[in-house]
């Protein structure tokens, strides 16, 4: 292992001396532009790459972004039209192993001397470079992180639990849980009824319980994992979270329960960072509620990523090709990172940002630190939920058996594992 | 004006097909672009579902394997399952209401205008917009069975849009709401041609008015029983809207409808191919509705021609 990286960074630091000057020479020459399309629009995305576009115009270039706003599947039909059209954006979102897919499709542009030069690839998450050199190749690169399993305390409901501290393991959690009710919380689980709500419960229960089987059965289908002990545990446990929901939620988001949790009518919510803005943004202060880590059996976080980013299209044109170029160097660039999670409430792909500034909330902190924990003890894992750890096809297939389980409480555990597996063996 | 040519002296009638070639063209024009949009699309459809298409087409021949696939799939199981239910549940309970309401109003009554234009409104909303304001009224912490808990009765139980047993039917009643005005508008107008020489014939021969609705009104009005079953069940079996915005398929996987599951495929799961087979499967379905009705109005056509 340590010899083929050694190699690797040696071709990868011979293309880039020979490639450098002809970027140079490219941007020289021609103003540098860039065509890209994303689905964010409004809200914070939009403000966060609207900020990129201006980086990318004080630098020189022409931005021209298209977002198809909703979601992702739209964008995902417009980019397919635009390359069964021969004319791919120069620039596109696309995220986890999507990447590797669509990159079958059409020609992607070879980012390896671009990343090389900037000493991107040991700043990043190991399981997450892979996701976007699919080829032994970088293609794509990642823009913002987000943990799926941060848990979000409600102040009010620890005060009627009379309890004061986090929970660290499921069991701690379910502890919390009994109080809480007991305490007068009505519904010790805040959550939302849409699918990836449903996943994001599943793979935070199992990635808890064992992030080695989480990586074995989830991220790489091995049979006998997801036959495991730990797949019936972790449906176990997402039975228990069920029973503490509102059954009234129907598949309403998770964003409609948020007064009823700040008030202590709700208690706990599994869900992904983004919801420290929603929060924030719902005029929520920091002292209403707590963030950490989801709950992990061995007390070391675990962290279940999920990544925007960006792919390069192959294009001919010259002033587009610069313009790849500059929108690669940028996305790598720390302080534009810095930049875009301040504005939407991330973390940056790079490990090696400090976060200890003004900009940055303790949620974000403590994600951060989160994820350098995982990496160190190997427990950061792609989230399933987030379509990060399969492709679109399988990652439904699984979600349809998870969904189902926690809407209809006649089926066991043992069933839903066994109809799990059956799932993925239907979708290979 | 084809008088008004004839008698003009001293200029030859244009000849028949040049006179009646705007009529043509606006007829058969839009006709035909239409058919050709929809007979390529179909067969380009039907093509797909035979090749391992998955994020864009492509060529290549699987035979049937997407077919089994997606009809050996749980989601599809569900889907085809429902749609007996709904579809059956939903023409037949429209059906029922669209009449009933056209006979109370068929009474003469006051405000006739104005109830038929209340009743026929739900169908000028999108269905989107229906399927919303349904998911709230139906949604037990917020809609109906709040309101009735807070006004005191709170033993009350109306969980239907959560219950995954019971969430087929909270489509039903969406459905029904929205469109059992059409049925009313069409059957009022099949009341109103009955012949009223016949209706009243009948009372000097002293039939009371349930005898007369019984023997003469209603069986007059099957043909247009006929129509709107057809209208509604070629509705129901496209249903995507109304059941995306009220329950989006569940609670879980509950109220998965044949649409829904096509639309899942071909773009959540970007599974072209396996899409585009449970496309042709619902265009299946619906002539399975669609040939015995046609192959209806041609016997009737047939026997109207002869009589």
């Amino acid at each position: 292992m340590p010899i083929t990286t050694t190699r690797r960074r040696l071709l990868a630091g011979s293309a880039a001396a020979l490639a450098l000057p002809a970027f140079a020479r490219a941007q020289g020459a021609v103003k540098p532009r860039l065509t890209a399309i994303s689905q964010w629009s409004a809200g914070s995305d939009g403000a966060a790459i609207t900020a990129l576009g201006k980086k990318f115009e004080e630098k020189g270039g022409v931005w021209q972004h298209s977002p198809v706003p909703g979601f992702t599947t739209e964008m995902m039909n417009k980019l397919r039209a635009q390359i069964m059209a021969g004319d791919p954006p120069a620039c596109s979102q696309l995220k986890g192993p999507e990447i590797a897919a669509w990159s079958k499709i059409a020609p992607t542009v070879d980012l390896d001397a671009v990343v090389a030069a900037a000493g991107y690839e040991k700043v990043v998450a190991p399981d997450l470079a892979k996701l976007h050199k699919p080829g032994g190749k970088w293609i794509a690169l990642p823009l913002q992180i987000y943990s799926t399993n941060m848990l979000f305390l409600s102040k009010r409901a620890m005060d009627k639990a009379k309890a004061d501290k986090v929970p660290v393991t499921w069991a701690d959690f379910n502890d919390l849980a009994d109080k809480m009710k007991a305490g007068g919380v009505p519904y010790p689980v805040a959550n939302g009824g849409t699918r990836p709500d449903d996943g994001q419960k599943f793979e935070a229960a199992l990635a808890g319980i064992s992030p080695l089987a989480y990586r074995a059965a989830i991220m790489n289908l091995e049979k006998k994992a997801l036959e495991g002990p730990e797949i019936k545990a972790a449906f176990a446990q997402v039975r228990k979270i069920a029973d503490w929901m509102d059954p009234n939620v129907g598949a309403q988001h998770f964003s409609t329960n948020l007064k009823r949790f700040i008030d202590g009518d709700m208690g706990m919510m599994i869900m992904g960072g983004w919801a420290q803005g929603v929060l924030r943004n719902a005029g929520f202060k920091f002292e209403d509620f707590m963030i950490a880590p989801g709950p992990s059996d061995n007390s070391k976080p675990v962290f279940l990523l999920n990544a925007d980013a960006f792919i390069f299209w192959q294009r001919k044109e010259p002033d587009l090709q610069a313009g790849q170029t500059l929108m690669a160097q940028l996305v790598m660039d720390p302080a534009i990172q810095t930049m875009y999670s301040q504005i939407t409430g991330s973390i940056p792909v790079r490990t090696d940002v400090d976060l200890s500034g003004e900009g940055w909330s303790d949620g974000q902190r403590r994600t951060a630190a989160a994820l350098k924990d995982a990496i160190a003890s190997n427990q950061a894992v792609l989230s399933l939920a987030h379509n990060m750890a399969q492709e679109n096809g399988m990652t439904a297939a699984m979600i349809d058996v998870i969904t189902e389980y926690v809407k209809n409480k006649t089926i066991k555990p043992e069933q839903a594992a066994t109809r799990l597996a059956e799932a993925v063996e239907g979708a290979r | 004006m084809t008088n008004a040519a004839a008698i003009r002296p001293g200029r030859p009638a244009l000849p028949e097909w040049v006179r009646r070639l705007p009529e043509y063209l606006m007829i058969w024009v839009p006709l035909l672009l239409s058919a050709a949009h929809l007979v390529s699309f179909s067969l380009w459809t039907i093509w797909i579902s035979f090749t391992p298409s998955t994020l864009i087409p492509v060529s290549g021949w699987v035979g049937l394997r997407n077919y089994s696939a997606v009809a050996a799939s749980r989601n599809w199981q569900i889907a085809f399952d429902n749609l007996l239910l709904f579809g059956s549940a939903f023409v037949l309970l429209s059906l029922v209401t669209g009449l009933a309401l056209a006979i109370l109003l068929d009474q003469r009554i006051r405000g006739e205008n104005l109830l038929r234009s209340i009743f026929l409104y739900p169908l000028a909303v999108s269905f989107v917009v229906t399927g919303t304001v349904w998911s709230w009224l139906l949604n037990p912490g917020l809609g109906i069975q709040k309101l009735v808990h807070d006004l005191g009765w709170t033993s009350f139980k109306f969980d239907w849009l959560i219950d995954r047993d019971m969430a087929i039917w909270t489509i039903v009643i969406a459905a029904i709401w929205q469109s059992s005005g059409f049925a009313m508008a069409l059957f009022l107008a099949g009341l109103r041609s009955v012949d009223t020489d016949i209706i009243k014939a009948a009372q000097i021969d002293g039939a009371g008015p349930i005898r007369i609705y019984r023997r003469i009104i209603l069986p007059s009005l099957w043909p247009i029983t006929i129509t709107v079953v057809v209208i509604q069940l070629q509705f129901a079996i496209s249903t995507f809207d109304l059941v995306r915005a009220l329950t989006n398929g569940g609670p879980g996987i509950a109220t998965q409808l044949p649409a829904l599951v096509v639309y899942d495929l071909m773009f959540q799961r970007s599974l072209l191919g396996r899409g585009a087979a449970a496309a042709v499967l619902m265009l299946l379905i619906l002539l399975a509705v669609l040939l015995p009705y046609a192959a209806w109005r041609y016997v009737q056509r047939r026997r109207a021609a002869h009589a």
